[in-house]
């Protein structure tokens, strides 16, 4: 990892934030809400209206809205909520906050069942649990979060009523109570991962079976253990970096319907207010830091990758 | 005296689609203690399945019917999981192929030396790591202790082969096993590595099994030379009679086709009309990039000329440049300097026209990749007819050309073989009626018979249209036999341009003598 | 093509994933006439009646039978994301090959705008849309073509430049062949198959990413029984009427499984040599 390398990472993400901003800004600009109408209502005299107008700059070029807009973002002020008057800014890093605790716990959760799983299969290509693992995956792949996160509190809220059905706890509050109203929404954004997962590692350990140095390494007499261990194991785990880093994108996507099921105060939870009510800088916030942690996210595992794989040096 | 190997009446069979697929039929041979048995064949003919069977390490889908395989005492198909453990890499060592492939990409040149001599020798740490250290030592390598620490990615080809044979003769092992170990390197490499080899037998009286494809190779590196063919022993014979005194049809057909320097198969002399001339010509890939060095051009001023109905034989290692005059030739790149055809400048790839097009014309390497997988024959064929005038009554005759049948028109290039594929490959390239073929590696991925014919059919060609070739290649010999003049090329920069007969002289670049050294001629 | 068709049908998800979705399609041609009892029709005393003979899935809160729901919201939910792959694939395939086409810095340019735009989540930019555009099924169906769009250009674009190294190709440009001809028959044809396939499984993302819109209120309007919107009704009488939940539920995910199997035989029919 070079400088030169660094460099020029740091330039992608700034272009992505870029893009991202511009893409959400026009998105936004686009929505046929009056800013002036949703701040003071719809019976608000047309004086008052062209007045919050001039004041917020609603006048202005659209260009030089976004050229205010962006401006403060980099000095990080996102704007006043439209719907609760208090500053976007820190509301959405505390969100943010609660929703990386979630997408945390549940990609924790997804490698601690995905990676043995998908080994297993690979191992025994062919047999029962080949073909089990992979039907299983195949039909975990087919539920979106909103079917899995009903179907989840259904029996594990309302009929056995172990786990209650919605709401957050701060883990600072009630450490029970944190892992507790954790456990169905994480279990619930693992699944398509899992089953994504399961057929990834599968695959990638495959090939690795197959490949010429494992022949190599057990026509020298190595036991089929140690070949699987100290040969095998590394370079399949490599490549499920990269895949992971990948489907942080689809995590996020599916954190905000969960969020809105499992009623968790996090940032996909105050986009989906933010996009009712028609909040644009909440909105816009929220997409923005949404996106530039994908964006930081895959940065982060190509530095992994590079630290684990030695033949890749980024120079 | 007990041979170290036997083989007795073995036979091996593939169950594909629940029909048995016979790989190996009644395969009998010995290996005597101190001795080399070269295992020669074309692909197919089941050499490496043998070589996989002595291993133990069968694919799933195998079936042995009847047959013996004897490591000295001990029944090499009645050992069970634990014992072959105990034989694979302490009583038999195997060299492979690919040295890039071999090794392990995350683990360290050390670690992948030192386990198995602490596996199979009982070793502790620090001794494996001296061991190791005298081992690479002894093949040859340059500061053994800092390639220890390295990663096969650090390390070049020909090194990477020398660790695999270090880690081979490690565990002194009775028996080894060679499966084509030169075959991925560059001939000057893989003739450093053939030195070791003999150099190492001598040292320690080793008895092994060659497999190659090259029948010459093998002649120079094993006493005796076994012929496989299509999963049969045609012919087992003295290393030094195979050449003279060829028995069997299939190992006649086998010896006439390897190329040989001194077989001339183009009497006539090319005329003194410049038909091509290249001058100062440089091909640069991919452009400057935001924070980093700008690309080196992959050929340096490279010039030549190419007279009518000549061969001009391009030859040189991978990475020195010769595709690239190729694919500036067709236009496929862009290029600084000058071409002209006829006396006709052609300014870049933009500025050849239909006129150029039609005239210079190309056959590629890969015969899967060259013809277009949802085009049939006919239609591959009609293109060129079409865009440089011609007739479309014209490709049953084009296919017969090329001999093959007029009803392959109607064929899917995956209905063919590779070699017929590149007879379409070379048949397109008639069809415009060209002046000049460049005809880029393209017996590379065929097996010597294959290649044969091939050449063949090309002199043919030339003697009824007198087209050129610009002919690049990896083989020298090959080259020796049908150019009229010879350009060695090395990284980018061309070393030598001389007539044929002038490369046995004493003017030659130091490079190209090393390359005539490196290929292998038949012995006898 | 017929040829094609007859290996699908060979390997085992494509005959399952067939078979599925000729059930789908007849539902979604046939779905009001084949329906066995009116979809709309309320039945107060009929409220939650369970799975039976009276109704085959059971009833929902109005007494509305769920399997004659389930028929006829599949006009209403499975063209919709064919018809969202559909523009999302062609947009992005355009974008892709000419990308490919056009090479060198503008190449470079195009792809990292569009890994900028694969950092918005493509739910989120499908709410984004449907935010801007209003609520309802056809501005569902262009928020998740925009979605998919950049993947597919991706997709498309890596495929391209493969088919574009092929010698063939090289052989094409050294003939001088012109640029449509090298671009609709010696590269398109070959470029078809990998996206084809990639479509297909993403016919099963559109699924279930039109089945959330609709269940978070954005995509398809009550009274309309489209299987996502069922969801998010039958979520608040889950206790009385489980059955109301699942058999919607199921019917997503069977649909998502049908795509996902057909795209999976159609790999393995158009790549014999991958056989595992």
């Amino acid at each position: 990892m070079s400088f030169g390398w660094l460099l020029g990472r740091s330039a992608s993400i700034v272009y992505t934030i870029l893009v991202v901003s511009i893409l959400v800004f026009g998105i936004t600009q686009v929505l046929p809400a009056d800013a002036a109408v949703t701040l003071l209502g719809e019976n608000a005299t047309p004086e008052a209206l062209a007045a919050v107008r001039t004041r917020l700059g609603l006048d202005d070029p659209y260009w030089l809205q976004y050229l205010h807009w962006i401006g403060r973002v980099v000095v990080g002020d996102f704007g006043t909520s439209m719907r609760t008057g208090q500053p976007v800014g820190p509301e959405m890093f505390a969100a943010l906050g609660r929703s990386l605790i979630l997408a945390v716990s549940a990609i924790l959760l997804m490698l601690v069942v995905a990676v043995p799983l998908g080994m297993a299969a690979a191992l025994n290509q062919g047999r029962f649990a080949d073909t089990a693992t992979s039907l299983v995956s195949f039909v975990g792949i087919a539920f979106p979060e909103f079917v899995t996160a009903t179907l989840l509190a259904l029996v594990f809220a309302d009929t056995l009523q172990w786990l209650p059905a919605t709401g957050w706890v701060a883990p600072g509050e009630s450490a029970g109570g944190f892992l507790s109203h954790l456990a169905l929404p994480a279990l619930t954004a693992s699944v398509v991962l899992v089953a994504h997962v399961v057929r990834m590692v599968r695959s990638e350990t495959l090939d690795v079976l197959h490949s010429d140095y494992i022949r190599a390494a057990r026509l020298k007499g190595v036991p089929e253990g140690r070949v699987l261990v100290g040969h095998a194991l590394r370079n399949a785990l490599l490549p499920v970096v990269t895949i992971v880093a990948l489907d942080v994108g689809y995590l996020l996507g599916g954190i905000i319907v969960i969020e809105e099921i499992f009623a968790i105060p996090g940032i996909g939870r105050q986009l989906m207010v933010a996009i009712t009510a028609r909040d644009l800088p909440s909105i816009q916030a929220g997409a923005l830091i949404m996106a530039a942690t994908y964006a930081l996210t895959n940065t982060l595992a190509d530095m992994a990758y590079t630290v684990l794989d030695k033949r890749i040096r980024y120079d | 005296m007990t041979p170290v190997l036997s083989v007795r009446d073995y036979t091996l069979d593939y169950l594909t689609g629940g029909a048995a697929l016979r790989v190996l039929d009644g395969i009998s041979l010995e290996v005597r203690p101190g001795e080399v048995l070269g295992l020669v064949g074309e692909s197919g003919s089941g050499k490496s399945s043998l070589a996989l069977a002595i291993m133990r390490h069968l694919p799933k889908n195998a079936r042995e019917t009847v047959g013996a395989l004897r490591l000295g005492d001990l029944d090499l198909t009645a050992a069970r999981p634990k014992e072959l453990t105990r034989i694979r890499g302490r009583r038999i060592g195997m060299v492979f192929q690919d040295p890039s492939t071999s090794l392990n990409p995350t683990l360290t040149i050390g670690a992948q030396l030192t386990e198995v001599l602490r596996l199979h020798r009982g070793l502790d740490r620090a001794g494996a790591e001296a061991e190791a250290l005298d081992l690479l030592g002894r093949v040859e390598l340059n500061d053994p202790a800092a390639i220890l620490k390295r990663y096969p990615h650090e390390i070049s080809g020909g090194e990477k082969q020398r660790v695999v044979i270090a880690g081979a003769f490690g565990c002194r092992p009775e028996f080894l096993i060679f499966d084509e170990p030169t075959t991925a390197l560059d001939v000057i490499t893989g003739a450093r590595i053939l030195e070791l080899f003999a150099r190492l037998r001598a040292e320690t009286g080793v008895a092994a099994l060659y497999i190659s494809h090259d029948l010459a190779l093998v002649s120079r590196v094993a006493d005796r030379v076994a012929v496989l063919k299509k999963g049969r022993l045609v012919e087992e014979a003295s290393a030094a009679d195979i050449f003279v005194r060829p028995k069997h049809p299939d190992t006649k057909a086998l010896v006439d086709a390897v190329p040989r320097p001194e077989r001339r198969l183009v009497g006539d002399r090319s005329s003194d009309e410049v038909l091509l001339s290249v001058e100062r010509i440089e091909v640069t890939y991919g452009r400057k990039k935001l924070f980093r060095p700008a690309p080196k051009p992959s050929t340096r001023a490279v010039g030549f000329e190419v007279r009518r109905g000549e061969i001009l034989g391009v030859v040189g290692e991978s990475g020195s440049g010769k595709s690239s005059i190729a694919r500036a030739l067709t236009g496929l790149v862009d290029y600084t300097g000058a071409i002209r055809l006829d006396g006709r400048p052609i300014a870049g790839a933009a500025a050849m026209d239909r006129d150029y097009r039609r005239a210079v014309q190309i056959v590629f390497q890969h015969p899967d990749s060259s013809l277009n997988p949802r085009q049939r024959v006919g239609e591959i064929l009609s293109r060129p007819l079409k865009l440089f005038g011609g007739d479309l009554a014209e490709i049953p005759k084009l296919l017969e050309r090329v001999r093959l049948p007029a009803a392959y028109a109607e064929r899917w290039p995956h209905q063919l073989s590779g070699g017929e594929k590149q007879r379409v490959a070379i048949a397109r390239a008639f069809a415009a009626r060209p002046a000049l073929v460049v005809c880029d590696e393209i017996t590379a991925p065929l097996d010597v018979s294959v290649q044969a014919q091939i050449i063949e059919l090309l002199l043919d060609l030339r003697r009824h249209t007198g087209t050129a070739y610009l002919f690049i290649t990896h083989d020298l010999n090959l080259v020796r036999q049908i150019a009229h003049r010879v350009a060695v090329m090395r990284r980018g920069e061309l070393f030598d341009l001389l007539a044929v007969d002038e490369l046995g002289g004493d003017h030659v670049h130091p490079y190209t003598r090393a390359l005539i050294a490196a290929s292998p001629i038949p012995v006898g | 093509m017929t040829d094609l068709v007859g290996r699908l049908l060979r390997t085992p998800q494509g005959a399952i994933g067939c078979t599925l979705i000729l059930l789908l399609a007849v539902a979604c041609v046939a779905g009001p006439w084949i329906a066995p009892k009116d979809p709309e029709a309320i039945d107060f005393l009929g409220r939650f009646r369970p799975i039976g003979a009276e109704n085959w899935l059971g009833a929902d809160q109005l007494g509305r039978d769920v399997f004659s729901r389930l028929l006829v919201g599949a006009r209403s939910t499975v063209p919709m994301a064919l018809a969202a792959t559909l523009l999302g694939t062609v947009v992005g395939a355009v974008v892709g090959t000419t990308s490919a086409h056009l090479g060198g810095r503008l190449d470079e340019a195009i792809m990292r705008t569009i890994d900028a735009v694969m950092a918005v989540p493509g739910l989120l930019l499908a709410l984004l849309l449907v935010g801007t555009l209003g609520n309802g099924s056809g501005n569902a169906v262009i928020a998740i073509a925009v979605a998919f769009a950049p993947g597919m250009a991706r997709v498309t674009r890596s495929v391209a430049l493969a088919v574009r190294n092929q010698e063939y190709v090289k052989a094409a440009v050294a003939r001088g062949e012109g640029g449509a001809w090298i671009v609709f028959r010696e590269m398109l044809p070959n470029v078809m198959a990998p996206v084809v396939i990639e479509a297909t499984i993403r016919v099963a993302f559109a699924v279930m990413l039109f089945a959330t819109l609709s269940f978070l209120g954005l995509g398809a309007q009550p009274p309309s029984p489209e299987w996502g919107l069922m969801v998010a009704e039958a979520r608040q009488y889950v206790h009385q009427a489980p059955w109301v939940l699942i058999a919607p539920s199921l019917a997503i995910a069977l649909t998502a499984i049908a795509f996902n199997l057909v795209g999976d035989g159609l790999r393995d029919a158009l790549n014999p040599r991958h056989e595992r």
